[in-house]
C-alpha cells in the first residue's frame, strides 16, 4: 500500500488574513470555482466594455511554467493579462500584486487571493527569500506568474525602467518570458480614477524568452530585465 | 413573542451566563496563570460574536437554521481537507461538498426518504469516482477520507439541520447545543476541580475521568431539567428517556471532542484552524455536535418521529 502521503495545506494554521497573503497559499475548491467565474466575467467584461483586442495568442506556452511581464499603468492590467489565458491556464495563474495595497484589509485579500489568485510582493520589506521562494513556486507548482517589472504604476501612462527581480526569478532558468505590452488601460482607468472609462484595450504578446545563459547573479538580472524592457517598448510600437 | 414556553427561559439564561463569566473569571483567574487567563478571555469574547451567529438562524426559522448548518459543515469539511491534505483530491473533494449540499437541500425539503438514502448514494459515488484517475496507488487512502468526511461533517451535522424541520426546533436546538456547549465547560471545569486520572492521555492529554464523569452527571442533570418542559406531555418526558437522552448527548458529545483530538493527534498539530481566537477552527469548537445530532435524532424519532406534523416534500 502507499506510505501515507497527505500534508497538510501550505497556508494551514495561518491566521485569516496571513493565510490569504502567504506565498504558499493553496487554491481549494472554492477558491477555483470562484477564479473560473471571476475569468468568465472579466473577459466578457473586456470584451464588451473595452472591445478587447488581443496579438499573438500563438506564442503563449501550453503549458506552465511561465512568466507574463507588461508595461504597468491601471489596475485593470492584471485583469486583462490573467483573462487572456485560457482556462486551463487561468487557474495556474498568479497575478504578483502589491503586498501593502491588496493584502493588508481581510475584504481586499480575500478579493485579491481568491478571485484573482494574486499573491503579494511587500514593496518595503520584499527580501531575497521572497523572491527565492516565487523562483521555486514557480517550477515546482508549475505556475505562470503575471508580472509587471516597474513595480507600481506609471502616473502618466509611458513605461518605466523594469526592476531587476524579473530576473532573479529566470535567470539560469528554462522557464520562458513572455513580454506583452498594453494599451488603453492607462485611457480606460488611470491611477488617479475611480471609476473606468469605456476605451478599447489593446494586448500585443510577443515571442518568448528564455534566458537558461544568463547567470544568476546581479549583472544577469539587469541584463534581464533591459532586454524585456526593450521588447515590451518594441511591442509598443506602431508597425513599420 | 415565541412559540414555545422554554425560549425565553434559554435566552435569558445564555444572556445571565454571558454577563456573569466575567464576573467568575475576575474572582476564580487569580490563581490562573498569565496564559490560561489570557485563553479563557479570549474565548469568552470569541462567545460574544459566537452566540448571536448561532442564535440569529434559529431565531430566523427553518430554512435559515438549516442553511446555517449547511453552511457550518462545508466550513468544517474545508477546516478537515486543508488540514489533511485531502482539498488536493478535487474530484472527491467535490462529491463530499456535493454531498452535504444534497443532504442540506434534502433537510431544506423535509424529504426524509431522500435524506437517509443520501449516506449510502454519496458513498458509492466516492468509491465509484475515485477509480477516475486511473491510479490505484493511494486509492484506499482517497476513498478512506472521502468517506470519513462526509459522515463526520456532512451526515454528522447534517442530523442537526433536519430537527429544524419539526414543530419545536427552537426550542430543541437551542437546548442541545446549549447543553453541547456547557458539557465541554463542565468537562473543562471539573476536571480542573477533581480531575486526577487521565482518561486517554495518548489521545488527549488534557482530559480527566473526573471531567468526564462530571460533565456526564451534570448535563444529564440539565438536559433532563429542560427536556421535561421540551417533551411535557410525550411518552418522553419520562425520567428514564429524560436520563438517557442527558447521558446520550453528554457521552456523545464528549466522543465527538475526542474523534477530533485523535485525528488533530494523528496530523500533529493542536488545532484544526485559526479563525476563532481562543477555540482555534470551527471544528475545535463544534467538535462535540458531529455525534449528537445522530444520537438524539433518531432516539426522538423512534419515540415520537421528528416533524412528523408539518409539510414534507416543500419544494421538489
Amino acid at each position: 500500500m502507499e506510505p501515507w502521503n497527505f500534508k497538510p495545506a501550505g497556508n494551514f494554521g495561518m491566521a485569516p488574513v496571513a493565510g490569504l497573503a502567504s506565498l504558499q497559499r493553496e487554491a481549494g475548491l472554492g477558491s477555483i470555482a470562484g477564479q473560473a467565474l471571476w475569468g468568465l466575467l472579466t473577459r466578457a467584461y473586456f470584451q464588451i466594455f473595452h472591445r478587447l483586442k488581443i496579438e499573438g495568442e500563438g506564442f503563449l506556452p501550453r503549458q506552465a511554467p511561465f512568466v507574463l511581464v507588461a508595461n504597468h499603468c491601471s489596475h485593470l492590467d492584471a485583469l486583462v493579462l490573467a483573462c487572456a489565458l485560457p482556462l486551463r491556464l487561468r487557474l495556474h495563474a498568479f497575478p504578483i500584486a502589491a503586498g501593502d495595497t491588496f493584502f493588508t484589509k481581510p475584504a481586499k485579500a480575500f478579493f485579491a487571493a481568491c478571485l484573482l489568485n494574486a499573491l503579494p510582493m511587500w514593496r518595503k520589506k520584499c527580501g531575497p527569500h521572497a523572491l527565492d521562494v516565487l523562483r521555486q513556486k514557480l517550477v515546482s507548482d508549475p505556475a505562470i506568474f503575471i508580472l509587471f517589472p516597474e513595480g507600481t504604476r506609471s502616473r502618466d501612462g509611458k513605461p518605466g525602467r523594469f526592476k531587476a527581480g524579473v530576473g532573479r526569478l529566470v535567470a539560469g532558468s528554462e522557464v520562458p518570458v513572455i513580454p506583452c505590452h498594453l494599451s488603453g488601460c492607462f485611457e480606460s482607468l488611470p491611477p488617479d480614477a475611480k471609476r473606468p472609462r469605456f476605451c478599447q484595450i489593446h494586448l500585443k504578446i510577443g515571442q518568448p524568452r528564455v534566458f537558461a545563459n544568463v547567470p544568476d547573479e546581479r549583472d544577469g538580472w539587469d541584463q534581464i530585465s533591459d532586454v524585456l524592457s526593450g521588447d515590451v517598448a518594441a511591442l509598443g510600437q506602431p508597425p513599420g | 413573542m415565541f412559540n414555545h414556553p422554554l425560549m425565553l427561559p434559554l435566552l435569558t439564561g445564555v444572556g445571565i451566563l454571558l454577563a456573569l463569566v466575567p464576573v467568575i473569571f475576575l474572582l476564580a483567574s487569580r490563581r490562573a496563570g498569565e496564559k490560561l487567563r489570557a485563553e479563557l478571555w479570549a474565548r469568552y469574547f470569541s462567545w460574544l460574536w459566537l452566540v448571536p451567529l448561532i442564535l440569529l438562524p434559529v431565531l430566523l426559522g427553518r430554512l435559515a437554521t438549516i442553511a446555517a448548518i449547511g453552511i457550518l459543515s462545508l466550513f468544517c469539511y474545508r477546516e478537515f481537507a486543508r488540514a489533511t491534505g485531502f482539498f488536493r483530491e478535487r474530484l472527491v473533494s467535490a462529491v463530499v461538498v456535493l454531498g452535504i449540499v444534497l443532504l442540506t437541500a434534502a433537510a431544506a425539503d423535509h424529504w426524509y426518504h431522500f435524506f437517509m438514502a443520501l449516506p449510502s448514494l454519496v458513498v458509492s459515488l466516492i468509491v465509484i469516482l475515485a477509480l477516475v484517475r486511473d491510479q490505484p496507488a493511494g486509492y484506499i487512502q482517497r476513498v478512506a477520507m472521502g468517506v470519513l468526511a462526509f459522515l463526520l461533517f456532512g451526515v454528522g451535522l447534517g442530523h442537526m439541520s433536519y430537527f429544524a424541520n419539526d414543530r419545536n426546533f427552537q426550542p430543541l436546538l437551542l437546548s442541545i447545543i446549549l447543553c453541547v456547549e456547557l458539557n465541554d465547560v463542565l468537562a473543562f471545569t471539573c476536571g480542573k476541580l477533581f480531575g486526577k486520572r487521565k482518561l486517554c492521555p495518548g489521545t488527549s492529554p488534557n482530559k480527566t475521568l473526573g471531567g468526564s464523569l462530571g460533565a456526564l452527571v451534570l448535563t444529564t442533570a440539565i438536559f433532563a431539567l429542560l427536556g421535561s418542559q421540551l417533551f411535557a406531555g410525550t411518552v418522553l418526558a419520562s425520567p428514564r428517556h429524560l436520563i438517557t437522552m442527558g447521558v446520550l448527548l453528554s457521552l456523545t458529545g464528549q466522543l465527538g471532542d475526542l474523534v477530533v483530538s485523535s485525528i488533530k493527534r494523528d496530523l500533529g498539530i493542536k488545532d484544526m484552524g485559526a479563525g476563532i481566537p481562543g477555540h482555534g477552527g470551527l471544528l475545535d469548537r463544534f467538535d462535540s455536535l458531529l455525534f449528537v445530532g445522530p444520537a438524539l435524532f433518531h432516539y426522538i424519532g423512534y419515540y415520537l418521529g421528528v416533524g412528523l406534523d408539518q409539510p414534507a416534500r416543500v419544494f421538489f
